[in-house]
């Protein structure tokens, strides 16, 4: 039997709730089923209880992003509102005119794919790790979740230190262990400054990969792995043929969500480098809070609304070349 | 059915109108409630801000004030969006970085007419009622302090390296801070600022450097109207500065922001560091160096022996949309002097607004002293107007630092640097 085969058998097993007397699936009427008649009362009531959810998203949601893309458009510099008019593109065209912006661009991709790559291989280690059984799993489990709960700005600041090249812990460690003669200046030389932010955003993004892929892992039945081992699948086998594709769902909307998430945490570079030395570490977030700080509201905001349409382009690419692989049954 | 249609609206109704029902400052029974909001928070000073408060509802028992402390980095924010809506705000926070563009945008009131005839005039120093004032002659705010530069110390370091005084000029300090640099035993000559806010102490050597011709209008201008970067003694600050960097200081500095530079100091790693008044607290409280090894000396000068005291300032100001105008100048008078004052500038290190300060012990001695010298030399030590208000400062800040990180990585001329920032401030004064 192949493991795939295991697989279907497993769907329809015992252990498994069958269909029969269970939620019914699929569209169309439901026989034995009362449909409730939809009236302008019962309509008005359910009106009535969304209304306060709609109010407060209209305002608190939609409006400041509205009146946010509108200011884009606009010259809002919070140094002279006198002269608030409309200029068209001219934020747009200021932004890409600044001869940082390639820069900016190109560190944005180094710092999604260079977190996101070691984030998921560990974050998945940590996962199969922690899926085993031993003692004290629970308090491990705590643990390793930790440094979701820390605020990015926070860590930035406590990795500032950690990395500092005169009274830093990375650079006593690595001269301790005979690796390094000489300290290294890790956010003052510009070849460095991405690798150490790099290492603080892997350590903080590792917990949230290992968190999303435990909970899925721990969606496999156990007789898919006993069936394998039957069939004498060795590990690999069984990590690419039956773990990876039963989590591959989990897997694709896990890493859309954190190239989003990853694409919009300045909070740990800001903190750590302040996007320096030399602009080396600058993202297009932490370059927009730069252009906030100078008052320009409205360059600021055209930054913001190419960094929604940019990932709002890359989300429908990413799930349209997931989608048919999700469909592929494992 | 229909009773639960109503309770159902009703409750909606309800949550929606106290969602959006606004908070007002009460005036009811003829007490007014003044709301006061500070920037520069922190949890030490907004204790004390609330000590002086209960003093002044004591002293006017007609008058309650609700203090709010947003924190630092989101209180200017804050304050823009209150300042915005046009009310809400009273009494609060002005620096010379933000009285530029919040006046600009009206949202403060000039107090100079309710402050005609102010007895407090007298008592505050030249600086701080020169800083009251902007160059249409309205008074936005009063400064309750100011932050200025002095060089902090080690007295058993430059003894050790066979200097009898501390520096005097940049010279002097590069002279020094070269002859302890050692990287093998960790120990450096001076804590360089090549972070955030790297700008600040690069123009301090400028302007050292070119004090006599210096305006005291504008600390950026020369007395002929060309900026103080396009004058000969400009590059030679910039090339003594980048010295100071390649000669005496640690590598990362590159990267060294305030913390950095202050703990630097603070465990004894190095010599000489340029800061504002505040460190003295923070130093004092070091494990590393005890206080017989360390001291301040005023701010380093020019070749020709003089300086400008490159003054920051803070105060309290009064928005345009207050309701209670009257009662939230009384609270900026009675914060700008007497026991308010005095206990506000020392509890938070600050170079007071009040003349008497200079014979008050505190300052007269230790660390503070140096402090003292510059204010009583001002022929030696000018006082000149920072342009801090400009509109652009922030931009300019920003582009500064990073202008000066490419200047020590290698990247940029120090006389390429200068020319730009020559040009970057003449087309913003055209």
């Amino acid at each position: 039997m192949s493991a795939a085969s295991a697989t279907a058998k497993s769907r329809s097993g015992p252990g498994r709730p069958s269909h029969k007397g269970g939620a019914p699936s699929g569209h169309g009427a439901r026989p034995g089923r009362r449909r409730r008649e939809f009236t302008t009362r019962r309509g008005l009531l359910i009106a009535a209880f969304m209304a306060p959810a709609a109010v407060f998203v209209a305002v608190f949601t939609y409006y400041p992003m509205i009146a946010g893309s509108q200011m884009a458009f606009r010259n809002w510099k919070l140094t002279d509102l006198t002269d608030t008019s409309w200029v068209g593109w001219k934020n747009f065209h200021e932004v890409f005119a600044d001869p940082a912006w390639g820069t900016v661009l190109a560190n944005s991709a180094l710092w999604v794919v260079g977190s996101i790559v070691p984030q998921l291989v560990i974050g998945f280690a940590l996962a199969l790790w922690l899926r085993r059984r031993f003692r004290f799993r629970g308090l491990y489990q705590a643990l390793v979740f930790f440094p979701w709960a820390i605020s990015g700005f926070l860590i930035g600041i406590l990795f500032r230190w950690l990395f500092n090249s005169e009274f830093g812990v990375v650079n006593d460690l690595l001269q301790k262990a005979g690796l390094i003669d000489q300290p290294i200046a890790w956010l003052a030389e510009p070849d460095k400054a991405m690798i150490a932010v790099l290492v603080a955003n892997t350590w903080y993004g590792v917990t949230f990969f290992a968190i999303m892929i435990l909970a899925a892992l721990q969606s496999i039945p156990d007789e898919l792995y006993e069936a394998a081992a039957l069939d004498g699948a060795g590990k690999v086998r069984t990590l690419l043929q039956i773990t990876i594709p039963y989590i591959r769902t989990t897997l694709a909307l896990t890493v859309l969500l954190r190239v989003i998430w990853i694409f919009n945490f300045p909070d740990l570079i800001f903190g750590m480098t302040g996007g320096g030395p030399n602009n080396e570490t600058q993202i297009v977030t932490t370059w927009m809070i730069r252009i906030t700080q100078q008052g320009d509201y409205g360059q600021a905001s055209a930054i913001g609304l190419l960094v929604v349409a940019g990932l709002l382009v890359f989300a429908t690419f990413f799930l349209m070349a997931t989608r048919e692989k999700r469909e592929v049954k494992p | 059915m229909r009773r639960r249609t109503v309770l159902a609206l009703g409750t909606a109704a309800a949550l929606v109108l106290t969602g959006c029902s606004t908070m007002s400052p009460s005036s009811a029974g003829g007490a007014v409630t003044l709301t006061m909001v500070e920037s520069l928070t922190n949890p030490a000073r907004t204790d004390l801000l609330k000590s002086l408060i209960a003093d002044f509802q004591k002293q006017n028992p007609k008058i309650k004030v609700n203090l709010i402390s947003p924190p630092t980095e989101q209180a200017d924010q804050k304050i823009q969006q209150m300042l915005q809506s046009g009310t809400g705000v009273d009494t609060l926070e002005v620096r010379d970085t933000t009285v530029g563009p919040w006046s600009n945008n009206g949202w403060l009131y000039d107090m100079k007419k309710d402050l005609n005839g102010w007895k407090g005039w007298q008592a505050m120093t030249e600086n701080a009622v020169k800083a009251s004032q902007d160059a249409e002659g309205k008074t936005y705010f009063i400064p309750y302090g100011f932050y200025g530069l002095s060089l902090f110390y080690r007295t058993d370091l430059i003894k050790k390296a066979g200097f009898s005084e501390p520096p005097a000029t940049w010279e002097d300090l590069l002279k020094q801070a070269t002859a302890i640099q050692d990287p093998a035993k960790r120990q450096y000559g001076y804590a360089f600022r090549g972070g955030a806010n790297a700008n600040g102490n690069a123009t301090a050597a400028i302007e050292a450097y070119v004090a006599d011709d210096v305006d005291p209008a504008n600390g950026f201008k020369l007395k002929d109207g060309r900026t103080i970067f396009s004058a000969p003694g400009a590059l030679d600050a910039m090339e003594t500065y980048l010295k100071l960097f390649k000669q005496a200081s640690p590598k990362s500095s590159v990267s060294w922001g305030y913390p950095e530079m202050v703990e630097g100091f603070s465990n004894g790693s190095t010599a000489f560091l340029l800061q504002d008044p505040e460190v003295i607290a923070t130093v004092s409280e070091s494990k590393s160096i005890t206080k017989s090894q360390w001291n301040t000396a005023p701010l380093v000068a020019g070749p020709s022996g003089k300086t400008v005291q490159p003054l920051a300032t803070a105060g309290w100001g009064v928005a345009k949309g207050s309701k209670h105008k009257a009662e939230a100048v009384k609270l900026v008078e009675f914060l700008s002097q007497g026991e308010a004052s005095t206990n506000f500038t020392k509890k938070n290190s600050l170079v007071p607004i009040l003349k008497s300060a200079t014979e008050d012990s505190f300052y007269k001695t230790g660390p503070w002293s140096s402090y003292v010298t510059m204010t009583e030399n001002p022929d030696k030590y000018l006082v000149v107007t920072q342009p801090r208000g400009v509109s652009w400062w922030t931009e300019w800040q920003q582009k500064a630092d990073a202008d000066v990180q490419k200047m020590i990585l290698g990247k940029l001329t120090p006389k390429k640097l200068l020319a730009d920032w020559d040009a970057y401030w003449t087309a913003k004064w055209k």
